[in-house]
């Protein structure tokens, strides 16, 4: 290729355009420039306030913590402006005079939720609570408690028009502007579901883009750091709420006090004084402690340095579009180990070195009680039996179940090889339905592709999921399409040929039309085959792991008609079968064993192999087995054991179907008049038809297969007619072989040795 | 008889099993995430948990990658050892050598560990390093020296004749010293010390100090390993020469009883004319078209 002047100049213009990308704050106009500095101004001024606060103090102009509850019981129309003229910031006491919580509130969360400390014996609480929680949750109300003003500063809003340079000033309320549907800033449902996914902050990275984290932390027998990502949503998941949290975690007292963070809610600085709600008298070594845990993350972390654009919108976003919460949880202690036991176990989990740790008997992450408050939307909530395991402890299952799928892939793979033995002839092959294969292949092929996916997404499972899914695939792509291939090339003269023919076994003897068509047929190369099939393949698994992918995210009722029926479809993979058995008509067993005892060899067995059958059938049901009747299964899905039960009987039938078609011929439920008369090899010749082959004067034919005379019956000429039928065969263009000899061709092809057309199968 | 040991495993099952399970075994532990169990040290696993279970286990699975790698290169260069026992004697002795390396080892670093005051051997090496350098002994004693060369140190045709010609002298065998030297040194003084114990074990074994190699067999698999010649001749004749020879080269009395009712090898003529094709080839054929 050439590159002149011009090409040249606009492929370094595309070079710009890529690489010219917003630096690591991710600013790219002045007008951001400003927003980001404004935001970083903002969170100065506050630390410096927070800095100059003791444990006796009111927040001063600190965003979402100006007013506190009184203030709005006192005056509706009151503005969460500093300084209030009216206002105390001297004093710190824990009631609705200084909090943004109502006293009521407050003594839940003192009474109900948090444990009071056991003096002489005080309770243990694992160090590492990381994983994913699972329970319930339920509204207590949604309008009991007044709604708190929380302004968002105006210089979040994005510019006006393209020549704003400057962000606007000063604050606004969204009371009036909220969007008008009510799930967004209300929850309306009564009852739902919880998931808690706690992960531990321990390091910070210092700067933007830095590869290098520091520990912060110098009171981890104390405090931990962390991010609580809370969902919830009604059963039917018609409204979803998903909240990101900071949270603090109290190792000594096993509680939690997560609080969301947002434009309108600067909640890391709230932590030293709400973690403080348990006595009437607020502890001062408390206080300080958790200031200087909020001062360590904030210096390690280079809080206001490492701001980007991306935090000021996600800060805008939720402020806009979600309620701020703040959550109260207490930890079910782990009374049952001591120091040195927890110490050991979390030890093993984080580097495992075969400790005698006795990790199957770990027990779950309990969340004993828990109440979620909203300030600014009034909202109560209350958690309900929420648990899960420790997030090592789940890899460990996952990976044990993974292992255990490495197994069934491996033996489906057997499995495959010894049917395809089986079936080593072309006649053989053609026996089995495409359609069968097909869908065990889809099935396989979107096992792999999904296994992949996750993959990427689970690196601590990487090397057992990426095993699966190179088994998978090898299941699926070679050994698997290399079978279709097989299969469509023996079936490929069926083409264009109706059900009735197909049934027949035979080209219309007296439509020469058809017949000639037939024997032009041009059978195509394996490759082109392959080159088709493959081509199919990844096509259909690629949009079948695409609608997969995304019907996860539907809300649950479309979900599970889509995956209830997904699954029967794809467990119907023996119908194709029976039919394509029916079509090709073997016959009944009785019949098949005397044919063998009596030492003709005849290319009649069953197509599928017992075994075969059998074990993918097992294979292939035992993980939805899983799935639907063990309810703590690892990928939480629900239980449904009529669904389970239904469906093992649908297999069963379709098994059953196929046992009888093989004990008693694949057509016994066709009615006799429906099955029409099969091409026949074996039938009697005229003699002027003889004649046309050159027959010799003893009413011979030479088989050009082994070059010796067959002896011929023809109607015509009696002395023939000892000459048994089955000893040579007639094929539909004419040709005459001898029995033995054109079976054993029609093994490796199904087109007649002499003029090549096509030959009905036997 | 050929100078070379015949190139591939055909007809080495033993040095076969050795190989695919070194892979094999670590392969899965890495995969099942319990590598660890390979892991064998006095403190803590011994004294603390008394997980006595490490001693049988260490030599059986490598935890690092390179030790794999060596080992497999070694078990292949160690196939003429199978080559001169015999697969039903060498797996007897590799047997063998196992178990006592393992009893030794582990023995020793109990007893050290009583003993002594202080920790002076802590750690066992892990991967089948002692019964590779106990079967070292072996291939050092049993495979004769083919050639050797010599690398100049110094420029020749120096000037100055009288300057000592300093030189460094190989032999064929350099390839397998060089890489039971890195086998050693890839774990440290761990690596060093059990594979010298194991060498002492190998020699003790080769001697008759400790008992075994020449009488005791491993029961059961014999009918797995010494084939009878007349179960498959047209796969044996593929290899007819090297069979030849192995039959005048066997000193090995059980050995030489399974060559000793073979047939001689015939001329193929008489078979299949086109090659097998295999399920493997048959498969690589779709996508060769």
């Amino acid at each position: 290729m050439e590159i002149d002047g011009n090409t040249l100049i606009f492929i370094i213009i595309v070079l710009f355009l890529f690489f010219s990308s917003p630096g690591g704050d991710g600013v790219s106009s002045q007008y951001e420039f400003n927003q980001l500095q404004e935001l970083r101004t903002q969170w100065n001024v506050e630390y410096k306030s927070f800095q100059g606060m003791n444990y006796n103090e009111n927040f001063q102009n600190i965003t979402g913590l100006k007013l506190a509850y009184q203030d709005i019981i006192d005056d509706e129309s009151v503005n969460a402006t500093y300084p209030l003229p009216s206002k105390d910031y001297s004093h710190w006491s824990q009631d609705q005079k200084y909090a943004i919580l109502p006293d009521e509130v407050i003594s839940q969360v003192k009474n109900n939720v948090w444990t009071q400390e056991n003096a002489d014996k005080p309770d243990l609480f694992p160090p590492n609570i990381t994983g994913t929680l699972r329970g319930h949750i339920e509204l207590v109300s949604n309008d009991k408690y007044s709604k708190l003003p929380m302004p968002i500063q105006r210089f979040y809003d994005p510019p006006s028009e393209f020549s704003d340079v400057s962000p606007h000033l000063g604050d606004r309320y969204l009371g009036d502007e909220w969007p008008p549907f009510s799930e967004l800033h209300n929850v309306t449902f009564d009852n739902g579901e919880l998931s808690v996914q706690v992960s531990h902050v321990d390091r910070v990275y210092d700067r933007l883009k830095g590869n290098q984290q520091t520990y912060f932390n110098s009171q981890t027998d104390r405090w931990k750091f962390l991010n609580l990502r809370l969902d919830f949503s009604d059963k039917t998941e018609h409204e979803k709420h998903s909240l990101l949290t900071d949270a603090v975690y109290d190792v000594q007292h096993g509680r939690i006090l997560a609080m969301t963070q947002s434009a309108k809610f600067h909640s890391l600085f709230a932590f030293p004084h709400y973690m403080n709600l348990e006595n009437a008298i607020e502890s001062e070594d408390t206080f300080n402690s958790l200031k200087k845990l909020i001062n360590e993350y904030w210096n390690a972390s280079n809080f206001v340095d490492t701001l980007t654009m991306n935090d000021l919108q996600d800060w805008y976003d939720s402020a806009v579009y979600k309620c701020e919460y703040v959550a109260f949880i207490q930890l079910e202690p782990w009374n049952e180990y001591t120091p040195d036991q927890l110490k050991m176990i979390d030890d093993e989990l984080n580097w495992p070195l075969g400790r005698p740790a006795n990790l199957s008997s770990v027990p779950l992450i309990n969340l004993q009680s828990g109440l979620l408050y909203s300030p600014d939307c009034g909202i109560q909530l209350k958690f309900n039996n929420i648990k899960g395991k420790r997030y090592e402890i789940q890899m460990r299952s996952i990976r044990a179940h993974l292992l255990f799928g490495i197994g069934l892939f491996v033996t489906q793979i057997y499995l495959l090889l010894c049917q395809m033995h089986h079936t080593n002839t072309p006649s053989s092959v053609s026996k089995l339905s495409f359609y069968s294969l097909s869908m065990i292949n889809l099935v396989d092929g979107s096992l792999a592709t999904l296994y992949f996916i996750a993959a990427s997404i689970l690196p601590e499972l990487y090397l057992p999921l990426v095993i699966s899914s190179f088994a998978c695939f090898i299941l699926a792509s070679i050994f698997e399409t290399r079978y279709l291939i097989l299969v469509y090339a023996s079936q490929f003269n069926e083409r264009n040929v109706g059900l009735l023919t197909l049934l027949r076994r035979s080209n219309n003897d007296n439509n020469d039309g058809t017949n000639t068509e037939a024997a032009n047929t041009v059978i195509p190369d394996e490759a082109s085959i392959s080159g088709t099939l493959y081509g199919r393949f990844f096509f259909m698994l690629i949009s079948f792991t695409l609608l997969t992918l995304s019907s996860t995210s539907w809300p649950r009722k479309i979900r599970m008609i889509f995956e209830y029926v997904t699954i029967f479809v794809l467990n119907s993979y023996w119908l194709p079968q029976i039919f394509r058995n029916a079509i090709k008509g073997t016959l009944p067993r009785r019949s098949r064993l005397r044919s063998e005892a009596l030492g003709i060899q005849r290319q009649n067995k069953m197509p599928l192999l017992w075994k075969f059958i059998i074990g993918t059938t097992i294979i292939r049901t035992l993980p939805v087995v899983y799935v639907f009747t063990y309810s703590s299964n690892v990928f939480r899905h629900h239980k449904d054991v009529r669904f389970v039960v239904v469906l093992c009987l649908y297999l069963l039938f379709q098994i059953a179907v196929l046992y009888s078609q093989d004990i008693l011929g694949s057509r016994w439920f066709l009615p006799k008049l429906a099955i029409p008369e099969g091409y026949s090899y074996h039938k009697p010749m005229s003699a002027q038809e003889l004649m046309e082959h050159g027959s010799s004067v003893d009413h011979t034919v030479d088989c050009a297969i082994c070059m010796s005379e067959v002896p011929v019956y023809v109607e015509d000429v009696p002395e023939t007619h000892k000459v048994d039928l089955q000893t040579y065969m007639t094929t539909p263009c004419g040709h005459v072989f001898h029995t033995q000899c054109l079976e054993n061709w029609m093994s490796y092809k199904l087109q007649c040795p002499v003029c090549r057309s096509p030959l009905p199968p036997l | 008889m050929s100078m070379e040991t015949p190139t591939g495993l055909y007809q080495f099952p033993v040095t076969k099993l050795c190989m695919v399970s070194t892979v094999a075994v670590a392969f899965a532990a890495s995969v099942a995430n319990c590598k660890y169990i390979f892991l064998a040290r006095y403190d803590p696993f011994i004294s603390e948990y008394r997980q006595y279970s490490r001693y049988l286990l260490f030599q059986l699975g490598c935890v690092n990658e390179t030790d794999v790698a060596l080992i497999v290169l070694l078990w292949y260069q160690f196939r003429n050892l199978e080559r001169f026992m015999g697969s039903y004697k060498y797996i007897s002795v590799l047997f063998v050598a196992l178990i006592y390396t393992t009893v030794s080892l582990a023995g020793l670093n109990l007893l050290l560990n009583i003993l002594l005051p202080g920790k002076i051997w802590n750690s066992l090496c892990t991967g089948s390093l002692p019964l590779i350098l106990a079967m070292f002994h072996f291939y050092k004693e049993y495979t004769p020296q083919i050639y050797e060369f010599d690398i100049l140190l110094t420029q020749p045709w120096s000037k100055s004749i009288n300057k000592k010609q300093r030189k460094w002298k190989l032999n064929d065998q350099f390839l397998v010293n060089g890489l039971v030297v890195m086998l050693l040194l890839n774990q440290g003084f761990a690596g060093i010390g059990c594979g010298f114990i194991s060498w002492i074990c190998g020699i003790f074994l080769d001697k008759g100090l400790f008992p075994g190699v020449d009488r005791w067999r491993l029961p059961f698999i014999k009918k797995l390993l010494v084939t009878d010649g007349n179960s498959n001749p047209s796969t044996e004749a593929l290899d007819g020469s090297s069979q030849d020879e192995d039959r005048d080269r066997s000193t090995d009395a059980d050995a030489g009883a399974a060559h000793e009712n073979e047939s001689f090898p015939v001329d193929d003529e008489a078979g299949n004319d086109e090659p097998a094709r295999p399920l493997g080839v048959q498969f690589l054929d779709t996508f060769r078209r």
